[in-house]
């Protein structure tokens, strides 16, 4: 039986680490660092906990419908989802996960970057 | 390097923010790196501790560090973008000449950041539970529809069920005259439409009386009242189910475009009940009880209830029966047979 990542990166614990230590790295970010003032920094921790959670194969789950109505005020665009995605992985590699495994998590993101980018750069 | 650099050089370093305040007025004397960065504006003396933290009251301080104890609170700043949680606590500086305080803060978010997580958590798992619960309610409901509560027990705890033989249940069986040539001739939807209409009908009156309906088969309803639970007054309970069954199709029919005509046939002896089947399951009854049964249903007239011996003798002082004769019955020899007409209790039963 196939382990999830969830599983065998150590569930909740690790996962909230490697979520705490992204978000260190975003707030500091010029590109989107601004999207994090006056933002509740613990609640932002917990959902993205259980989010990257979810796509490792552990419990609980967003719906793409979720995702959208919670981004949608933001005017994300794509400059700053691919900083995102660049921070996360780095994060990922500084916590010794597994390139394949990087791999798959930065592919259940990106597969979800329509949802989130909603401002659109000529 | 001496001690004292290395001193220097740890305090520093620590994570810890350190600060010695003076005990009147509460200034800033000495401070490190860590509390430097935290609290840029109390060092700077352009705010004071009774700005920033919450609940200050110098006063209080004061006296607590007079008897030699501390005093804490916790605060949220924002050096940077991220906001810090701190728990500040004031302790007397030991060996301290002039009565200087300490001021210690060490950073909390971690710990706050967990318990936010924890309580987050406890939540989702109490909604999941009470979806669970939910869920398994259904599942429950729709096993008792297959099978009685007494025997969904026995299955919910052994994993299996046992054949139970009972002595003495009574057994209703009915179903309606020329529903074939009805189907075939009629708009079939609709037909069926009415019939779940009555069988749900019949379900209430049923259960209205503390009898079991078993099953359905087309336009065929099978009651039974004595198990899973026993009960003296069996033969009653099916008799007043019949009775009504009968009553609620004339009804029906006054306002019906279909003519509901039914038969049925009661039995009363020794049946055995189980759960049939190992993938899907079915609760049905057994026995040369239940089979008389049908077979008296089948010499019975249209919208006319017959008993069996067993019945009469059980219900006769409170039902009115008339003799229907004796019938051979496939199977069971010479059956003398009751039509129930209806019972002593006026304004109620009667058909």
């Amino acid at each position: 039986m196939s382990r999830s990542l969830f599983d065998k990166y150590g569930g909740f614990a690790s996962v909230s680490k490697v979520v705490s230590a992204f978000y260190d790295k975003a707030v500091d970010s010029d590109i989107i660092g601004p999207y994090f003032d006056d933002i509740d920094m613990r609640a932002q921790v917990d959902h993205q906990t259980k989010f990257i959670s979810s796509l490792m194969g552990g419990p609980a789950s967003y719906s793409d419908e979720a995702l959208q109505k919670v981004h949608s005020g933001l005017h994300i665009d794509r400059t700053s989802f691919e900083e995102m995605v660049k921070l996360l992985h780095e994060t990922l590699e500084e916590f010794a996960f597994e390139r394949a495994d990087i791999e798959q998590i930065m592919h259940e993101i990106n597969s979800r970057a329509d949802i989130v980018i909603t401002r659109h750069d000529s | 390097m001496d001690m004292e650099q290395f001193r220097s050089m740890l305090l520093d370093s620590v994570g810890v923010g350190l600060a010695v305040v003076d005990h009147d007025g509460f200034g800033v004397l000495l401070h490190n790196a860590m509390f430097g960065e935290w609290f840029p504006d109390i060092v700077a003396g352009d705010s004071t501790f009774a700005d920033v933290l919450p609940k200050f009251d110098a006063e209080l301080v004061t006296q607590k560090i007079a008897e030699g104890e501390t005093w804490k609170c916790e605060v949220e700043v924002k050096p940077k973008r991220r906001a810090i949680s701190l728990a500040v606590e004031f302790v007397p500086a030991a060996g301290a000449g002039h009565g200087e305080i300490m001021v210690q803060c060490q950073n909390i978010s971690k710990i706050k950041e967990l318990e936010y997580m924890i309580e987050s958590y406890s939540k989702m798992i109490e909604r999941q539970n009470r979806d669970l619960k939910k869920e398994k309610e259904r599942v429950e409901k729709l096993l008792l529809n297959i099978m009685p509560q007494q025997v969904y027990e026995e299955w919910k705890e052994f994993g299996v069920t046992t054949p139970q033989r009972f002595d003495s249940a009574s057994v209703l069986m009915l179903d309606f005259v020329g529903f074939t040539q009805m189907a075939v001739s009629q708009e079939p939807t609709k037909l069926i439409s009415e019939l779940n209409d009555i069988f749900t009908s019949f379900d209430r009156i049923v259960e209205q009386f503390g009898c079991e309906r078993l099953k359905t088969i087309g336009d065929a309803y099978v009651a039974v009242s004595g198990l899973p639970e026993q009960n003296p007054d069996h033969a009653r309970n099916i008799a007043r189910v019949a009775l009504r069954f009968v009553r609620y199709l004339h009804r029906r029919n006054e306002n019906s475009e279909f003519e509901w005509k039914c038969r049925v046939g009661i039995n009363t002896g020794a049946v055995i009940g189980s759960v049939v089947g190992v993938q899907k399951y079915v609760y049905d009854i057994f026995g040369p009880g239940v089979n008389l049964a049908a077979r008296i249903e089948a010499v019975c007239e249209p919208m006319e209830i017959l008993v069996g011996q067993g019945t009469y003798d059980e219900i006769q002082n409170e039902f009115r029966l008339s003799d229907f004769g004796e019938h051979e019955i496939r199977g069971f020899g010479p059956q003398q047979l009751y039509r129930l007409d209806g019972d002593f209790t006026p304004a109620n039963d009667s058909i």
